[in-house]
């Protein structure tokens, strides 16, 4: 049996779709059968990032419809294998759809595959609930600014509400720079308040715009460092154990100043 | 405090006396008599602004207050004022405080009698946790965008990032008391503080709690 994983966020543009597409190109890269569910019915974009968009037939919507076989509404993935993805319809909108048929669909994909990850819209009205009621497991994605965090934390609430578990937190965006000269939170004071697993930190990345401009997830460009962050946290996502590495170049200078003011 | 024929509230822009309409003057006179009196410090030489709900007074009833409260309480009217039939602003003050002059209730204060309700989770953005029985006790933090609420104390073994109001039914001697009080806003009784932008974590526990001049004050916590 597949694991079914919710991408969220609460907020928008942080990052889930970028995040959905790299992390699962990483676990297929993995060796492993994954499939990307759009859920952000009526704006979807998850095919765009992937570079899927030209090949889509047929949508979740129409499965739902009994309009085609859900295996028949998979797209594929040529560059990997075992990755395809479902695409959401782009006519309808979200209380088109019902959690429990989202579930359904879920259910389905997780006997088929090791992984199903599924791109939640932003907000916290149905298109969420559609999203995570088949999940089992949640990734958070979240960016260190205070409006993205207190909407983590609302969603964070939500899905424990809905006891899903583990839930777990990536950092996006991450700028050691910014870090280092005092103007953006550092991961510890986001993991203080939000008090969840801290699965992954993706530095910023201009790539990232190319990439996704291009359809191309990140995760192909080896060198990049945003790549390299996607490929670990896939990696713990299956359970391997790999630390965090500390991405704040705090100078000797800072330190010593930091240590000063934390005492005073 | 609602109940009251007038009340006294301080605001932005000095003290105002707020009359309810459809009163008499004698009655008006009588219900000044009684606020001031329980004033715990005289009103001498200071400036009020009388805010009336309509119908106003007459004329020669509202010069009539206004030489009788100089004559009486030493104390000036800067103004007539005549509002119509909208709820009263509540009392925010420019942060960081708040004085609230008033207390029509006295409710008792029994610590000792009260309930209190163990929470041992985090409270997240968007969730409340409402106890108007008794004390909270929080196993954890309460996030900026929650809030809590409890008719007696509130302790949080976290920090407090969110919004808390203690003392919902008017205890005054309610407190907030947080290892990290990093609040949006605090509230005792009807008595509300807006901490400044951008206070520090402090690295110590902290108290709030209704000071002499029904003001929220914040200090050091050290022990109850």
């Amino acid at each position: 049996m597949g694991r079914v994983i919710v991408v969220t966020s609460g907020k928008g543009g942080v990052g889930k779709t970028t995040s959905t597409a790299n992390l699962g190109t990483a676990l297929a890269l993995l060796g492993k059968t994954v499939v990307v569910v759009d859920a952000d019915v009526g704006l979807r974009n998850l095919d765009i990032v992937m570079g899927l968009e030209s090949r889509i037939v047929y949508t979740s919507m129409d499965v739902i419809d009994k309009q085609c076989e859900l295996v028949k509404a998979l797209v594929r993935d040529r560059r990997v294998d075992g990755l395809t993805l479902l695409a959401a319809s782009q006519k309808n909108n979200k209380n088109d759809v019902q959690p429990a048929q989202m579930k359904a669909i879920c259910d389905k994909l997780r006997s088929t595959h090791d992984f199903v990850l599924v791109d939640s819209p932003a907000g916290i009205e149905r298109g969420f609930s559609n999203a995570s009621a088949g999940a089992d497991e949640a990734v958070v994605v979240t960016t260190p600014d205070v409006s993205a965090i207190r909407d983590a934390d609302r969603i964070i609430g939500l899905l424990q509400h809905a006891r899903i578990d583990p839930i777990n937190l990536v950092l996006n965006r991450f700028s050691p720079e910014l870090v280092g000269n005092g103007s953006m939170m550092d991961q510890a004071d986001v993991v203080d308040i939000l008090n969840i697993n801290l699965i992954g930190i993706v530095p910023e990345d201009t790539g990232i715009i190319t990439s996704t401009n291009r359809g191309i997830p990140l995760v192909y460009e080896e060198s990049s460092e945003g790549a390299q962050a996607y490929m670990r946290i896939a990696r713990r996502l299956t359970g391997q154990q790999i630390p965090i590495p500390d991405f704040a170049q705090k100078g000797l200078f800072t330190s010593i100043l930091n240590w000063f003011t934390r005492k005073s | 405090m609602a109940n009251s024929t007038v009340a006294l509230r301080a605001y932005r822009d000095g003290l105002h006396l707020i009359i309810k309409p459809h009163l008499s003057i004698i009655e008006i006179e009588k219900a000044i008599q009684e606020a001031m009196s329980r004033m715990n410090r005289p009103l001498n030489g200071t400036s009020i602004q009388i805010d009336l709900k309509s119908p106003a007074l007459r004329e020669e009833e509202m010069a009539y207050l206004r030489s009788k409260l100089k004559e009486a309480y030493d104390v000036t009217v800067r103004d007539f004022l005549v509002v119509s039939e909208e709820p009263v602003p509540p009392p925010i003050a420019a942060a960081p405080t708040t004085h609230i002059i008033t207390q029509a209730v006295n409710p008792p204060d029994s610590r000792e009698s009260e309930p209190s309700r163990i929470v041992p989770y985090t409270i997240r953005s968007g969730q409340t946790e409402d106890f108007p029985q008794g004390s909270l006790i929080i196993y954890g933090d309460v996030n900026s965008g929650a809030e809590v609420r409890a008719g007696g104390d509130i302790v949080i073994l976290g920090a407090l990032r969110g919004s808390a109001h203690a003392g919902m039914n008017g205890r005054l001697s309610s407190v907030i008391i947080a290892m990290d009080l990093v609040p949006l806003q605090l509230q005792i009784s009807n008595c509300l503080n807006r901490i400044p932008i951008g206070k520090e974590s402090r690295g110590y526990p902290e108290i709030a709690r209704i000071g002499k001049e029904d003001v929220i004050i914040v200090e050091r916590f050290v022990k109850f």
